[in-house]
């Protein structure tokens, strides 16, 4: 079998999302989310992709009206630490029980069965992104009836996170393989929150692909392109060699993910609490 | 039947009308913590105010707490064991118990606190070394350290409990309970040994090594948390016989032994103190910045000033309370340094968590609150209790002031 040479990766044009919610329905629906009766108790929420509205209406040079909203559809952002060949993501080795992992795919699995519910991950977690089952999942009416196989329920307790549909890679690969296939690197996928997306503002590929819109070097040098509170990438090109020196005094979350727009404020917003 | 119930009736009468209402009290938060532990481990904990952006509450608190002022137990224990410091004699009985109490409750608070109870022993099972011979996480190296010295205070106890009279008259148990004590500076030291880690480890590592997080990320949190303890926990160790001197309106413990003991506490008091201060200045020049965060900003928010300025004034009352010999030997004052000493620690801990989970991570988020539900105070606050009525029974028929002891024979 060969190694497996993909990294997976996300870029999201914020310029082109119309925050229609389209993407956090297709991953609620693709991961067996379960709905509960008072979802407006939002900090309880099971929910792996959030649509957040992030807006400049606490900047008091922003007043009316110049206040800008715009949507911003947050996931694990799948960290690799400073060194993606050996991927230390910050939620993975805190796990007591190794319950959380890290793929060669550069993927953030968890399984559910193992948690404990200690919650250290999701302490560790800078974006938010991991969730609790702090209820007992429930599923009204018919809507059992429509749960996707390939994804097990958790139970109440434990925590739960986005994997990037790794569940959809492995359908994939499996027939693949049936079809005679066994070059694991021929296996591509799109992720349900990608599917969905009516304007293709999420585009979902191989980082390490020169011939994917995600290549992480094309992307890069994208002027656009700014990543969640991940403000040393300013440093990169401004002070390379402050750049390299933190990356010595510490380990940077490092995500998959890249925010693309062209909104200075909107930038600055995502990008930290440095210029924001 | 009726003896049983003549014994009982005659036991409740031999108590003053002050310890009676002080036990009705005490048993009415027994039987929350019961209820509302039921409802939590049967329904979950939906009814906690714990969310996913304030993932840990007060019952972390309390567990960082008892650890690090139960640490007093191993830090008496070293002293009287391996310094041969043999005024301190006359309060280890009262210290060991209250260390086995503090990590007793410690495991019960963890066993509400995580989500899946029944999967506890997944910590033993599948623990997280990761690929060198040190714990990957610092929760696992939590529970295998905080298991080992509850099974050395376990040990330590139980020559204590087989000193009770009417267990003493029995040659075998008399004889087994003197050897074993004789053997105790093996398990104080085994104790000094283990105790270091998870102190370390539960106190100030597990928020140390959370590089992705600008207000926990410091290097030298695992040994701030250490001398954290040793400063504290002392002070817990003399304040607990203090308030049981003043309930049995004698005094249980010689002053010799309390002197000693906050002499050292005074010292260390001071070091603690100075390596805050360093902690603090590094966190705003040094660990800040490297998250592009500012000190200043992130001390904003309901925790933020107050908390830090009230652990850092009562680290300074028990400074000055347990170094000057004056105020050291008035006993007014020496029980405030002591309250002091206790609330400075607790505040840490305070600090560590509540503000540490309302600092937003996102520059469009504001400072996050959190009220803990009646529930999680019924078994905060029931927790208290039983290890305050489990002291009150030791104290009763167990000698656990050996001066006292003898001089009642």
């Amino acid at each position: 079998m060969a190694k497996m040479t993909r990294r997976w990766g996300m870029v999201i044009d914020l310029d082109k999302c119309t925050g229609c919610g389209a993407c956090n329905i297709a991953c609620s629906q693709e991961n067996n989310l379960p709905i509960f009766k008072d979802d407006s108790d939002v900090p309880k929420r099971v929910t792996f992709l959030d649509l957040v509205e992030v807006t400049n209406d606490k900047d008091p040079k922003a007043q009316y009206p110049d206040v800008k909203v715009a949507y911003l559809p947050k996931m694990c952002q799948q960290c690799s630490g400073n060194d993606p060949n050996h991927p230390q993501p910050p939620c993975v080795s805190v796990c007591p029980v190794v319950a959380t992992d890290v793929g060669e795919d550069g993927v953030v699995s968890q399984i559910w069965s193992r948690c404990i519910g200690c919650r250290y991950c999701q302490v560790a977690c800078p974006y938010e992104a991991r969730v609790f089952h702090w209820w007992k999942p429930r599923y009204e009416g018919t809507f059992k009836k429509s749960l996707n196989p390939d994804v097990s329920v958790a139970s109440r307790g434990t925590m739960v996170k986005c994997t990037f549909c790794s569940h959809i890679w492995k359908r994939e690969r499996d027939r693949a393989i049936a079809n005679g296939v066994t070059d694991i690197n021929a296996v591509t996928y799109t992720p349900a929150c990608a599917s969905a997306c009516p304007t293709n503002a999420i585009i979902f590929g191989d980082l390490n692909d020169p011939s994917s819109p995600v290549y992480e070097a094309a992307v890069q040098k994208n002027p656009r392109a700014v990543r969640l509170v991940h403000s040393i990438d300013e440093l990169r090109t401004k002070d390379p060699s402050e750049y390299e020196k933190r990356l010595k005094i510490k380990d940077y979350p490092n995500p998959k993910v890249y925010y693309l727009t062209s909104q200075q404020w909107l930038r600055d917003k995502i990008s930290g609490f440095k210029n924001s | 039947m009726s003896k049983v119930i003549n014994f009982l009736k005659d036991e409740w009468n031999s108590y003053s009308r002050n310890i009676q209402i002080s036990l009705y009290v005490l048993f009415a938060l027994v039987a929350l913590f019961v209820i509302f532990g039921i409802q939590i481990l049967f329904w979950g904990l939906g009814y906690t105010d714990m969310n996913n952006r304030f993932a840990m509450g007060l019952w972390i608190i309390g567990d960082l707490g008892f650890v690090a002022l139960g640490g007093g137990a191993f830090f008496t224990g070293f002293l009287l064991y391996i310094f041969r410091v043999d005024k301190l004699q006359s309060l280890i009985n009262s210290t060991v118990l209250i260390g086995f109490m503090c990590y007793l409750f410690t495991f019960i608070l963890l066993v509400f606190d995580i989500g899946q109870p029944l999967r506890a022993w997944f910590g033993y099972a599948y623990p997280n070394w990761g690929p060198h011979t040190m714990p990957q996480s610092m929760l696992t190296e939590v529970v295998w350290c905080l298991t080992f010295y509850f099974i050395v205070l376990c040990i330590e106890l139980f020559p204590i409990i087989l000193s009770n009279k009417y267990l003493d008259r029995y040659p075998a148990i008399h004889y087994f309970a003197h050897y074993l004590h004789k053997l105790m500076w093996i398990f104080a030291a085994i104790g000094t040994f283990l105790s270091f880690f998870h102190q370390g480890s539960l106190g100030g590592g597990m928020w140390g090594v959370l590089y992705a997080k600008p207000y926990w990320f410091r290097h030298h949190y695992f040994y701030l948390a250490i001398v954290a303890a040793i400063a504290g926990g002392p002070c817990l160790m003399m304040l607990v016989p203090k308030i049981a001197s003043w309930v049995a309106k004698k005094e249980l413990v010689p002053k010799d032994a309390y002197m000693t003991l906050a002499k050292v506490a005074g010292v260390t008091f001071i070091a603690y103190f100075l390596f805050r201060i360093y902690d603090i200045y590094s966190l705003w020049t040094h660990f800040a910045p490297l998250f592009d965060r500012s000190f200043i900003d992130m001390m904003g928010g309901y925790y933020g000033w107050w908390v830090i300025t009230l652990e850092l004034l009562a680290s300074l009352t028990a400074i000055v309370i347990l170094n000057v010999k004056k105020f050291r030997e008035n006993d007014q004052y020496f029980m405030a340094g002591l309250i002091s000493g206790v609330f400075a620690i607790v505040m840490l801990k305070v600090d560590v968590l509540l503000h540490g989970f309302s600092i937003p991570n996102f520059s469009w988020e504001g400072f996050f609150t959190y009220n803990p539900t009646f529930q999680e105070w019924s078994i905060f606050l029931g927790s208290i209790a039983c290890m305050i009525l489990i002291y009150m029974w030791f104290t009763r028929y167990i000698p656990l002031f050996p001066e006292k002891h003898a001089e009642a024979h």
